[in-house]
């Protein structure tokens, strides 16, 4: 699904992060990526995702070279969560935050509200849907971020630390939701140190420490 | 040279206010280039990096190329150089006008650049030593420290936006519009909590407790504070001068 070859990259003005990397990432697993604070997890993740573009090497995802495609084409296949979920809020309700993008793309209304009410059932934002998106709690900001990705039906998901910031309650519930995209077949790379979340859903765990990965690691769950 | 890095932060003010507005007054096309090495050569010695001039001016070179277009088509005069069936696409006038806008944005960006070479907490002490109300320099030196933030955010945004499957150059036109609207909505949420965040944490350091403020820290002009003023005074009179003779 998503590879790297031989992917050196640095920011502007540093000293390289990753040198050389080779890397294999499956569809139908959910991987994590665990490691210490800067170790460059969220770089990898930007990597993955297009966001950042490697300065030697290539990274394909479903084939495509990150260099040559739109991130909008990307977008389409491969959803990502950032670490806050502010920034990735548009919309003035619940409701608009799930159907813009596809109003924009001009696809018609009735067909626009069935998709967003079935999104809003399948992650529980149904009592929500006419309030603005800021007036929700952290754990529900999230969700509804991750539903406004789904409405896309992208293939394969990246989550950016999902677990900071969320209780034991609310966890539990991103689990759920967790196991219901992977039962749809979506594949995954969750960042995260959160042990029992890993342990919990990890089936290949890539450990990442200054910018080496130093462990690749294959569990049953 | 003298020690420029030391230079008084309301001396690069005078510096900055100096070119940028003869870039206004100025329209000789020659003048304007004097003016322009100038500045470069200012910037240099004040260790001002030319390259990051560069860099923004990169950013509007489509706009320049279009602006020579827009003047040659719309000023009914001049030499034509360039003709496509009847329409003027490039003439000497539009070229001259173009290359006047070129100039004077390029030397408004390199005078831009002196002031970052000052401290913040200094521009804020010597515009208070300039009589200035406190309120109104921590503004000033807020707004300058936070539009570099402001702008990695706009691009994280539109990042996001895109990722969510939003391609803006297969948009309509008339929907585009919509999506800028979008664009705003985080960004403004983010202004907005920072600015509440920051006036909270200014309360809870006692800000505006006391009407009067002392600060440890007094500028001073130095020597060379004093021959740069003069310098850019007599430039900034020649050169008007200069300007005012020649038209
Ligand atoms: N925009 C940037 N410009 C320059 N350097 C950066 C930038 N973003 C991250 N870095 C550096 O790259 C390294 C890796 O950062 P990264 O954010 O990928 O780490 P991380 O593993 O996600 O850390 P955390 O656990 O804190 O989220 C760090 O040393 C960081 O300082
Ligand atoms: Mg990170």
């Amino acid at each position: 699904m998503i590879s790297f070859q031989d992917v050196s990259f640095r920011y502007p003005r540093s000293k390289w992060l990753f040198k050389q990397l080779n890397l294999e990432i499956k569809q139908n697993l959910i991987t994590f990526i665990a490691g210490p604070n800067g170790g460059g997890k969220t770089t990898l993740g930007k990597l993955m995702a297009g966001i950042l573009k490697p300065e030697v090497g290539t990274v394909l995802v479903n084939g495509l070279n990150t260099k040559d495609v739109e991130l909008a084409e990307i977008g389409a296949k491969v959803g990502y969560l950032f670490q806050e979920p502010e920034r990735q809020i548009f919309a003035a309700t619940v409701r608009d935050e799930i159907g813009f993008v596809l109003e924009l793309h001009e696809i018609k209304q009735a067909e626009i509200t069935a998709k967003v009410d079935a999104v809003l059932k399948q992650f529980q934002l149904e009592h929500l849907a006419n309030l603005s998106p800021l007036k929700l709690s952290r754990g529900e900001k999230q969700r509804l971020a991750i539903a406004a990705i789904m409405v896309n039906q992208p293939r394969f998901f990246i989550l950016d630390e999902p677990t900071t910031g969320l209780d034991q309650e609310r966890k539990e519930i991103l689990s759920s939701v967790i196991e219901r995209l992977q039962d749809e077949g979506i594949g995954m790379v969750i960042i995260s140190h959160d042990q029992y979340f890993m342990q919990r859903h990890a089936q290949q765990i890539i450990t990442v420490v200054g910018g080496e990965i130093v462990d690749v690691a294959n569990c049953s769950t | 040279m003298w020690q420029t890095a030391a230079l008084d932060p309301r001396t690069k003010l005078i510096l900055v206010l100096t070119f940028s507005s003869l870039a206004v007054f100025i329209k000789n096309v020659y003048i304007l280039f004097i003016l322009l090495v100038v500045t470069l050569v200012a910037v240099r010695a004040i260790g001002g990096d030319l390259w990051s001039i560069f860099r923004k001016l990169q950013r509007f070179i489509t706009i320049f190329v279009a602006i020579i277009v827009i003047q040659s088509i719309f000023t009914a005069h001049g030499h034509v150089i360039l003709q496509i069936a009847q329409i003027r696409l490039l003439t000497d006038i539009g070229l001259l006008r173009g290359v006047q806008t070129i100039l004077r944005f390029f030397i408004v960006i390199a005078a831009a650049v002196i002031m970052t070479t000052a401290n913040p907490r200094d521009i804020i002490q010597g515009l208070i030593q300039w009589k200035i109300p406190y309120e109104l320099a921590f503004m000033v030196t807020i707004a300058i420290r936070f539009l570099p933030l402001l702008q990695e955010e706009a691009k994280d945004t539109l990042t996001a936006l895109q990722l969510r499957g939003v391609n803006l150059k297969k948009i309509p036109i008339f929907k585009r519009l919509k999506t800028y609207s979008y664009l705003l909505m985080p960004l403004l949420v983010s202004v907005l909590m920072k600015s509440r965040d920051l006036s909270v944490a200014m309360e809870m350091r006692a800000f505006r407790a006391f009407p009067q403020r002392t600060s440890l820290r007094e500028l001073h002009f130095r020597r060379a504070d004093y021959y740069v003023m003069l310098l850019s005074i007599l430039f900034f009179l020649m050169l008007l001068f200069t300007a005012i003779k020649i038209s």
